[in-house]
């Protein structure tokens, strides 16, 4: 016996008497196959992708605003908004022309100064946007589809800064919004891509919804990433926020919901058995785990210490505790950079590979490790990095070091990791996180591998080295300069240990059989998605 | 009766100012930075300082605390700090799934427990009251979120009776409103159940060992219209307190019954704004529940009146 003759044959008789009749179904047959109701990685909670640079918003907002440049599945930047562009012999002048006809969601124009004005807001809080900003004499709106950025010195990832997928990408909104502040929150979510955000139905933490916008001119390309056509095959794309990963599990067995973007490893074993779900890696660029030690504070600012741990830790065992049993989903990584990428390297990975508990022993002994206790900060809340957390304490125990464990919530972690005062006012020695793969794949929005000093990421490595091979790599002409350079880059990052690689792994995301055209990719595409 | 409304009603205005001022201080001291979250995972220390004095949370406590007094005391609850939405608008837009629920557990609760609470009275020490009472442990030891799993694998998962998550307005239609809440009012309503056909069952008893109980069954009165008519009124002022005192119960149980069931509700908004250390929505929804809770307290006052004229305030 079904739902609706359940109903019916139950309550549901009483209940049409009281009410009238029962109510058709909210949407027909016909209107339910042109929504497609998707489960994202986490609450979209605020939709400004410059103010708020969460993956989750990134993925909601390459929906609403389309980008000048976009790169597809080979990493490559590929013309999106933008028709032309041409650059000076010296290097110093870029002008662009944009694709004539585009328009935004409130049907005003696309044109040249609405571009200027989102890139010098996002050149506000983009690390690329940073450095050409820096760079910059002047960015002026020529005509109306023209724009003109002219620099005091080349910057050879120009466009591959105006297309990266990495957070914050660069959004184009009308001027009068791309005027706010880059540190306030936008209040009109207005843009020129594929699909409007429908306010009036945004419920945070529970529901965002997205239409189709009749207006969109795909380009003629075929998708790929975020280069291409983007034509949208349905009119209506609901997400639905939830909380609790086996609810999620348990509507998209019953066709409640569509596609699952990140759906637990524990429960993949039951969507794979399940004849009408199909389930895949998610994205080929994956995810790097890592926990950060804190250089400015005893013991890790002894560089000794640092190798120490590395040293001792074994990736399997950190990768196993957030994977489980799934061999696809994880491998080794002797370095810092996401496998399969041109840029990969193992240079200097040796140290990665010893996981030889006495060698660290005695790297300690050299370091003059004296029992100081190390406040390993570890979130709770998120499954990975409690994973990570408690493989971290016990090779800490075993290394003969004296760990206090600090278990809390990824809030806390979020604060406290940014305090620098000693740990026993505040501070800490460790915390994990990840990151993704799509941000390792060069140094540009890598900030984490950073090691500029008191301006580096958390932990505020200082490692004249690699900020060397930045430069370089920033520098270099072709692919083989590139590669040298992080080959180099690498090796000075792990002897100086600036942060811990804890390996590679994937995920998985899942959907109805009735849907089809999903891709990998590093988040989730919707263009060329359909539903029967 | 009137002047005792009016004087509990201005009662509570020193308790919303405690708990005012708890709740900031709370959050104050807590650790956390909404400006951490916001920023993201990439984003520099000073991005992120930024962000923070952006939001005003680098300014003095007293400052706050003063300003945001001031703007409750004209009705505005403030803005998310996320989402940059009133926060009377986000209660409003979670208010009507969640009374909802609760409404619908309420009665399904009282329906299911008072009979349940006087029958195990009257049969008292019998298989009935065994099965009863029974039912009644099994309710308060299983946690809610076993019940709700187990009903959602059984009767929307296996039958298809039922939609996993999600919740459809009442103005949608009675129907599909119900069928979203049947599963979770069930889950919600177990420990209550257990709660109140265990204090009526208590009740019962004592009210059963009366002399007039005796004289109406002396009289030949029917047993239904001894129990429901003669005794439950008489044994009802402690089951009313338990139900008032429960809605606590349900309010706290709803943070979990909505997560279970997607129910976009105040217990999720709740949940959500402390994980992000939203601090106006926070104070916002604490408030109000608050506020509801001696209302509530107000309404059970009341009925002591109506159930037993002796009672006078």
């Amino acid at each position: 016996m079904d739902r609706r003759t359940f109903v019916k044959s139950a309550g549901g008789v009483m209940l049409a008497a009281a009410s009238g009749g029962l109510p058709a179904p909210a949407l027909s047959q016909g209107a339910n196959a042109r929504t497609l109701r998707f489960v994202p990685q986490a609450n979209l909670a605020n939709f400004d992708p410059i103010w708020g640079t969460q993956y989750v918003v990134r993925n909601a907002a390459a929906l609403v605003w389309d980008t000048l440049y976009g790169v597809d599945e080979t990493l490559t930047p590929k013309r999106q908004m933008v028709e032309s562009e041409t650059v000076s012999p010296d290097g110093l002048v870029w002008t662009f022309k944009l694709r004539s006809g585009m328009k935004f969601h409130d049907g005003s124009p696309v044109l040249a100064k609405d571009a200027v004005q989102s890139l010098v807001r996002w050149s506000a809080r983009d690390p690329m946007g940073l450095m050409i900003r820096a760079l910059q004499n002047e960015l002026v709106a020529v005509d109306d589809l023209t724009f003109r950025w002219s620099l005091k010195k080349p910057y050879p990832k120009m466009l591959l800064a105006l297309g990266k997928n990495n957070s914050p990408c660069t959004f184009i909104m009308p001027e009068r919004i791309a005027k706010t502040d880059p540190f306030q929150q936008i209040t009109e979510f207005v843009g020129s891509g594929p699909m409007r955000f429908v306010r009036n139905e945004w419920v945070p933490g529970a529901k965002a919804v997205f239409e189709k916008f009749a207006d969109y001119k795909p380009r003629d390309e075929k998708a790929s990433w975020l280069a291409g056509g983007k034509r949208i095959m349905v009119d209506r794309i609901e997400w639905v926020i939830m909380p609790d990963p086996a609810t999620a599990s348990a509507a998209l067995q019953n066709g409640e919901v569509d596609w699952w973007e990140n759906p637990l490893s524990d429960l993949v074993p039951v969507l794979k058995a399940n004849r009408n779900i199909n389930v895949d890696i998610a994205d080929p660029l994956g995810n790097i785990g890592a926990f950060r030690m804190n250089h400015l504070h005893p013991p890790f600012d002894n560089v000794k210490i640092r190798r120490a741990v590395l040293a001792a830790m074994n990736q399997e065992d950190y990768m196993r505790a957030i994977v489980g049993d799934d061999n696809n989903l994880w491998k080794p990584l002797p370095g810092f950079f996401t496998p399969g990428t041109p840029l990969y390297t193992e240079s200097g990975g040796e140290i990665l590979k010893m996981r030889s508990l006495d060698a660290a022993k005695k790297l300690l002994q050299e370091g003059g490790y004296s029992n100081q206790p190390v406040t390993c900060v570890v979130a709770q809340d998120l499954p990975v990095l409690k994973a990570m957390g408690e493989v971290t304490a016990d090779l800490l125990k075993k290394m003969g070091m004296n760990v206090d464990f600090v278990a809390t919530d990824w809030g806390t972690v979020g604060a406290r990791r940014a305090q620098k005062t000693p740990p026993g006012q505040g501070g800490w020695n460790m915390f994990h996180t990840w990151h993704a793969g799509a941000d390792c794949i060069n140094p540009a929005p890598y900030t984490a591998v950073r090691g500029s000093g008191d301006k580096a990421w958390f932990g505020w490595p200082n490692s004249p080295g690699v900020e060397k091979e930045v430069e370089n790599w920033f520098e270099a002409s072709s692919l083989d300069d590139e590669k040298a350079a992080i080959a180099r880059l690498n090796k000075a990052a792990l002897e100086d240990v600036v942060f811990a690689p804890t390996g590679f792994f994937l995920t998985y995301q899942a959907w109805r059989k009735n849907v089809t055209g999903v891709t990998k990719g590093p988040l989730p595409f919707f263009w060329g998605v359909s539903k029967a | 009766m009137l002047a005792f409304i009016v004087r509990r009603i201005i009662a509570t205005i020193p308790v919303m100012g405690f708990v005012a001022l708890f709740v900031f201080s709370l959050l104050y001291i807590a650790p956390g930075d909404p400006a951490a979250v916001i920023a993201g995972d990439q984003a520099s220390p000073a991005d992120v300082e930024r962000i923070r004095a952006g939001l005003g949370l680098d300014r003095p406590y007293l400052v706050r605390f003063a300003e945001w007094l001031f703007r409750v005391l004209q009705g505005d609850l403030g803005t998310s700090i996320f989402t940059s939405l009133p926060v009377t608008q986000l209660i409003a837009q979670r208010i009507e799934p969640t009374v909802s629920l609760m409404v619908v557990t309420l009665l399904f609760a009282i329906l299911i427990a008072v009979p349940m609470g006087v029958i195990a009275a009257w049969k008292a020490n019998t298989w009935i009251d065994r099965v009863a009472m029974a039912f009644a442990v099994f309710g308060f030891s299983v946690p809610v979120f076993v019940v709700g799993y187990l009903l959602a694998y059984v009767f929307a998962l296996k039958l298809d009776w039922f939609p996993v998550q999600g919740y459809t307005p009442l103005s949608a239609g009675f129907g599909p409103w119900l069928e979203n809440l049947v599963l979770p009012a069930v889950t919600l309503g177990m420990v209550y159940i257990a709660l109140i056909a265990r204090i009526t069952r208590a009740s019962m008893l004592e009210v059963l060992q009366q002399d007039y109980i005796r004289t109406a069954r002396s009289k030949g009165l029917a047993q239904p219209s001894i129990l429901f008519i003669h005794a439950l009124k008489n044994a009802a002022i402690p089951v009313v307190t338990v139900i008032g005192i429960g809605i606590a119960l349900l309010i706290g149980g709803a943070v979990v019954t909505e997560s279970v069931f997607a129910i976009p509700g105040l217990g999720r908004l709740t949940v959500d704004a402390i994980l992000r250390r939203d601090y106006p929505v926070i104070q916002g929804v604490v408030l109000m529940f608050s506020f509801v809770y001696v209302l509530i307290n107000l309404v059970v006052d009341i009925i002591y009146t109506l159930l037993d004229p002796r009672i006078r305030y």
